[in-house]
Formats: structure tokens, C-alpha cells, sequence
């Protein structure tokens, strides 16, 4: 799973969700992409389902691109404790993911597999995707 | 790709986000038009047209201004990261039989050996070209090739009267070994132990669904036994 070797400051705040991706909005490396539709916070647990569900469908052709990252920790509080005595400990590695961004990208098969081995993918995420490939005018 | 786009433009003297959000909203696509040492001019395209246009690369386009024709090509595109829709267009201008540098796709042709996987290492090569000669695409053959191979820019094929400006060392096509089966397994029920993720009844049937469309009927069998 993807974490991050070592971090500046253990806690955080919470990402800001506003707004929507400022790059990385079109397929850079592959033919087909996952692009996401709404903001969400990605923990690389999700980010690892949707990787292992679009390998197992596309077998041994094809090539996975994760253009996402989970760099920001998010903490937690212990069920039934009270408010107050500091911030919980960390919890979840987050990718703080915003609407057009690319989250995924694959090359090395037909459209239709890519098609359904990225159907599967988006199940695993947290939010709105659709699929996207490359065209003529956008490279 | 010699013939062109006629796009009728007009002349746009009001600036700023205000001014060009009215031009969207009227179905129109602020764009800039400069180059050869003129001084640029701000115009207003329409919409879809130019949309449409802009769907091939490197589409060589005619603007018309206050009847004067100019050739251009779209320099820079900004669109919507979300909405199908075009921001704005940047066109650079140019003369008939002046040569240009834009990016041409890399496109594969032909099967490589079984056991093998393609990649498209550069998608796009950079060549010089006339710009009303500008090839669609650079077709790169990998019938038969075998895991090793490695194609680089020098050694692909230009289209007649291309010049190549990418470097002729970068790596266009890299042909790798397939990993095996048992090892594509191990690998997957490893990581799958190590974020405890447990697999649904969805994705086993589409394993095996894809199974039965490429694989061999052993592929299939083999699903069911990493359940564990």
C-alpha cells in the first residue's frame, strides 16, 4: 500500500475540498483514465482495491498508471472518549482528490477491456469517476 | 491533413473575465491570434465549429476576419477540466509553405509476440513540418517483435518531408516480458493480505467472464483458488 516514508508533521488539518483540479486534468502517460467528478479524500486503501480489481481484469497486458498519492494523514478519536485532550492519532492516509482530476490510467489493451477493467476500478472509489481516453485534439 | 477549417471570427475590443464570460455565454470561445512579429489580435470564434475543429491535432485552421483570410493553428487549448467545453484558444499564424514544430501522435500497428507487453513510452514525436503538410500521425509497426525490444525516435519512420526535432535517443516503444500468471497472482494476493482488502463475488465473476473472452479455460479454474 502506498505511505509515505516519512512526514514533516504527524497530524494535520483536513485538506481544503473546495474548488476543482488545478493540473493533471488530462491522460498523460496512458490511452484511458479514471477521471474523478466530485472532491473526495482517497485513502490508499481504496486507491489499492481499485489497482488490484483493474490488474485482475486486464491479466498481464496492459500497464497501470496511479497518478494520485495519499500524503496527508487523517486522525481519529477513540470510540466513546471525551472531547477535549488533544487531536486523535492518525488513522488514514489520504489523497485529497478534486473534480477532473486523473486519478488512474491504463494503456496496453482494447478499449472495451480498459472499459470494464475501469468500471470495476471506479466501485472501489469514493466518489463520481468516469472514464476518459485519449483523442485526437487532446494530445 | 492539407485541407483546412474556415472559421469566421470577429473582433473582440472588450477584455477581462466579465467580458469574456459574456462571449462564452453567447456560445462563442474568446481566442488570441498572434505571431510572425504582428501585433496580436483578440477574436471571438464560434463555439462548436471551432470546437469540432479542435477535435483532430494539429488541425490547420482559416480564420476569417473582416472578410481577410489567415492561416493559424491552435497553439494552446484551455478547457473546462470537468465540462466538455473550450476556455479559450490560443492561434499561432502562419503562411502557406513555411515549416512548423508541432507534436504528432505515435500510433502502433501490428501484434507483438505472445507473452509480450507494449508501451507507448512517447506518445507524441515533435517534427518539423510544412503546416499545410501536416501527417496525422507517425505509424510505428510492432508486428512480431519480441520482449526486449526497444524503438527510439531515430529509428522511427518520418513521413515524407518531416524532420525529426525530438531527441533521437528518447524511447518511443519499450516491449517488455508479460509477468507470469502465478507470479501476477502472488503479487495480487499479497497486496490485497497487506491492505486486508477481501475479494466480492463481483469481481470473481468478472475474472472469470474476462477469462473465458481471452484467456484459455485454465485462467478460469485458477480464479476460484486464491479465494483464500
Amino acid at each position: 500500500m502506498l505511505i509515505p516514508r516519512r512526514v514533516k508533521h504527524r497530524k494535520q488539518h483536513h485538506p481544503n475540498r473546495h474548488g476543482a483540479a488545478k493540473g493533471g486534468t488530462t491522460i498523460a502517460f496512458g490511452e484511458y483514465g479514471i477521471q474523478a467528478l466530485e472532491p473526495a479524500y482517497v485513502t490508499n486503501r481504496q486507491i489499492e482495491s481499485a489497482r488490484i480489481a483493474m490488474t485482475r481484469y486486464i491479466k498481464r497486458g496492459g500497464k497501470v498508471w496511479i497518478n494520485i498519492y495519499p500524503d496527508r494523514p487523517l486522525t481519529k478519536k477513540p470510540a466513546e472518549t471525551r472531547m477535549g485532550s488533544g487531536k486523535g492519532s492518525p488513522e488514514w492516509w489520504i489523497a485529497n482528490v478534486k473534480p477532473g482530476r486523473v486519478m488512474f490510467e491504463l494503456s496496453g489493451v482494447s478499449e472495451p477491456v480498459a472499459r470494464e477493467a475501469m468500471r470495476l476500478a471506479m466501485h472501489k472509489l469514493p466518489m463520481k469517476c468516469r472514464f476518459i481516453q485519449r483523442e485526437g485534439g487532446d494530445i | 491533413m492539407s485541407d483546412t477549417t474556415k472559421l469566421t471570427a470577429e473582433k473582440r475590443s472588450d477584455f477581462g473575465k466579465g467580458a469574456a464570460r459574456k462571449i462564452r455565454r453567447a456560445g462563442n470561445i474568446p481566442a488570441v491570434m498572434y505571431g510572425h512579429g504582428t501585433d496580436p489580435v483578440h477574436i471571438s470564434l464560434p463555439g462548436h465549429d471551432t470546437m469540432m475543429a479542435l477535435k483532430q491535432a494539429n488541425a490547420l485552421l482559416t480564420i476569417v476576419i473582416d472578410g481577410d483570410e489567415q492561416l493559424a493553428l491552435a497553439k494552446d487549448v484551455q478547457r473546462d477540466p470537468i465540462k466538455p467545453v473550450i476556455d479559450h484558444v490560443d492561434l499561432v499564424v502562419v503562411r502557406k509553405g513555411e515549416k512548423v514544430t508541432v507534436d504528432v501522435a505515435v500510433h502502433l500497428e501490428g501484434e507483438a509476440a505472445p507473452e509480450t507487453v507494449v508501451t507507448l513510452d512517447n506518445n507524441t514525436l515533435q517534427l518539423e513540418v510544412l503546416a499545410t503538410n501536416i501527417p496525422e500521425n507517425v505509424v510505428v509497426s510492432v508486428e512480431g517483435l519480441t520482449a526486449g525490444t526497444q524503438i527510439h525516435a531515430g529509428a522511427v519512420e518520418l513521413p515524407e518531408g518531416a524532420t525529426l526535432v525530438t531527441d533521437e535517443d528518447a524511447l518511443v516503444v519499450n516491449v517488455t516480458q508479460a509477468i507470469s500468471e502465478e507470479a501476477l497472482e502472488a503479487e495480487l494476493a499479497e497486496a490485497e493480505a497487506e491492505a486486508g482488502i477481501e475479494r466480492e463475488e463481483s469481481d470473481e465473476e468478472a475474472a472469470s467472464a474476462e477469462g473465458e473472452a481471452g484467456e484459455s479455460a485454465e485462467s478460469t479454474e485458477a480464479a476460484p483458488a486464491d479465494e483464500a
